[in-house]
């Protein structure tokens, strides 16, 4: 599936990898809403940040490429928007809130793929997220493959059975044992949610997710942390001035 | 439905940021009281159930499918708090795995899916969902859940600015009404299909099944989600009939403010924008008479009882 691909990608030994998970969120943070609230010259900005993060990337041993395209998932939703605006007579409107929403989606895609999930929710722990809800989403993400191989087999086997969804004909037959087979998911789900609790409670597990990492924010973790807040603003003013030189 | 980011004004990504985080961080205190923590495993393969469960697509003409939301599924077998703690933790994995929803917008796609969406999928059941209207209240549940999710977020992108022409708009109202209705229908056909394989499975029922439920409460609460969230889209800025007949008679230029309140005309003062401005000042009405009626019942309930 699509999203093994970056549980790979946030397996690697880089210097990047190798920060701090606090050290990325919180840049990430920055650079986020360095790009939401710019409201002049979006497109260089958006290109400024477009190589730094590819150069992140490639320094991290990411595929860039690869992680360029897979940032571009946010656009068909931006693009009708932007399509909308520039038919309204706002084109530059309309350019920048596609280009915001790609340069975020590509943000987000580089803290991903170099920090491991779990650790990436370890970090928001650390910075006060609720514990409960990062354990559910821990859980969530642990049965995800699990639970979306097996809805794929029993999609696989209505469409070996001819369940064919081009027709008018029989729809209603079909809704039903649609609606059968998630029902089977969800009774499923549930037995092995309790086959999990019981196994877990075998080996003492008494409502907390015991972590091996060590969780020490040291001085490279700052630098890094530092450095990558700062440059998006610095960015942004570098933007900003180039675009007040030409007009 | 999910908001990226680069969509909404920063007053309205921080307002519901700043909403979000104290809102998820109660339900999930409320959540962990109903819930043994030893039993999180539950919510999360739950979680992971709907996400899967997106996978299987629903026939609703030729060519067409569709596909289950899932917020009023949970709150039906989970409970409210429980429901919102997973469709947080979906919406969050969505965010960052998935690039579906920003994570900025993250408070604004919690309020509205996680928060609204699942409430407004729990009333009804909690209304009429023991009785006769057992299947209607299910319909409605799953139905209104998309339907005000749609609408805050559409409310949200409109006051953002997000420019959508009288045609798109209808267009967009259209296309979520008929996915509110296939959510309804699928929630339905879902719980039907549990209730013959696993009897027993939605926990909310258990719960309604007590006496004492506050009815009323429940049935103002859904009302005033259905407002707010249309609210947005269908307020009127003409004036009403005192103003109107002052406008016409010419005393309306003659009128002086004797104190000035940060609520005054309707509209939070220290905000920039105008709809962002009303809503805030209509929330913090609604809290203040919240507040006002609480405290004159107290009175009230101490001068009997003594």
């Amino acid at each position: 599936m699509r999203h093994v691909v970056l549980d790979r990608w946030s397996r690697g030994a880089s210097a990047v990898h190798r920060r701090d998970p606090r050290a990325k969120i919180v840049p990430l943070l920055a650079l986020l809403i360095a790009v939401a609230t710019a409201d002049r010259a979006v497109p260089l900005l958006a290109f400024e940040l477009v190589f730094v993060l590819s150069a992140g990337l490639w320094w991290a041993g990411v595929p860039v490429l690869d992680a360029l395209a897979r940032a571009a998932l946010v656009l068909p939703f931006a693009a009708s928007f932007a399509a909308i605006a520039w038919l309204g007579g706002d084109p530059a409107r309309g350019l920048s809130l596609a280009l915001k929403s790609y340069v975020s989606a590509l943000a987000v895609l580089f803290v991903v793929s170099t920090t491991p999930l779990p650790a990436l929710l370890g970090g928001l722990g650390a910075m006060g997220a609720p514990r409960f809800l990062l354990e559910v989403a821990q859980f969530l993400y642990r049965y995800l493959f699990l639970l979306s191989e097996e809805a794929q087999r029993m999609a696989g086997a209505a469409a070996a059975r001819n369940a064919s969804l081009r027709s008018w004909r029989g729809s209603g037959e079909r809704f039903r044992a649609a609606a059968g087979a998630l029902a089977v998911l969800f009774a499923r789900s549930y037995t092995r949610a309790a086959d999990i609790h019981r196994a877990m409670l075998a080996r003492g597990f008494e409502g907390r997710l015991p972590t091996l990492s060590s969780g020490r924010f040291n001085v490279a973790d700052g630098v890094f942390a530092a450095i990558s807040s700062v440059l998006p603003w610095a960015l942004r003013l570098v933007a900003a001035g180039s675009r007040q030189g030409i007009s | 439905m999910h908001i990226p980011d680069g969509f909404l004004a920063t007053p309205v990504w921080a307002a519901t940021d700043v909403i979000a985080l104290p809102a998820v961080a109660y339900t999930a205190r409320r959540a962990q009281r109903a819930f043994d923590e030893a039993r999180v495993p539950l919510l999360g393969v739950l979680g992971a159930f709907v996400f899967a469960a997106q996978m299987i697509n629903f026939p609703v003409g030729p060519g067409t499918t569709g596909h289950l939301v899932g917020g009023a599924l949970l709150s039906f077998t989970l409970g409210p708090a429980a429901a919102s703690v997973v469709m947080t933790a979906i919406l969050s994995i969505q965010a960052l795995v998935f690039q579906d929803g920003g994570v900025l917008a993250l408070g604004a796609n919690t309020i509205n899916m996680a928060l609204l969406g699942v409430l407004a999928g729990y009333l009804p059941f909690a209304l009429w969902g023991g009785g006769r209207f057992r299947r209607l209240a299910i319909f409605a549940g799953g139905t209104l859940s998309v339907l005000v999710s749609a609408l805050a977020a559409l409310s949200e992108l409109l006051v953002s600015g997000v420019k959508m022409p009288l045609p798109v708009l209808g267009l967009s109202l259209a296309l979520f009404l008929v996915s509110a209705v296939l959510e309804g229908a699928i929630t339905l056909a879902i719980m039907e299909a549990l209730a013959r394989i696993q009897p027993g499975a939605a926990r909310a029922e258990r719960e309604f099944a007590r006496p004492g439920w506050p009815r009323a409460l429940a049935m103002v609460s859904l009302a005033a989600l259905v407002l707010a969230s249309v609210g947005v889209l269908l307020a009127s800025a003409a004036p009403d009939g005192l103003e109107r007949l002052g406008e016409q008679i010419g005393i309306n230029s003659k009128v002086r403010t004797l104190i000035h309140t940060p609520l005054s005309n309707y509209r939070a003062a220290f905000l920039h924008s105008d709809a962002l401005g009303k809503a805030a000042a209509g929330l913090a009405g609604v809290a203040l008479v919240y507040c006002a009626c609480l405290v004159v019942g107290r009175m009230v309930a101490r001068s009997r009882s003594l």
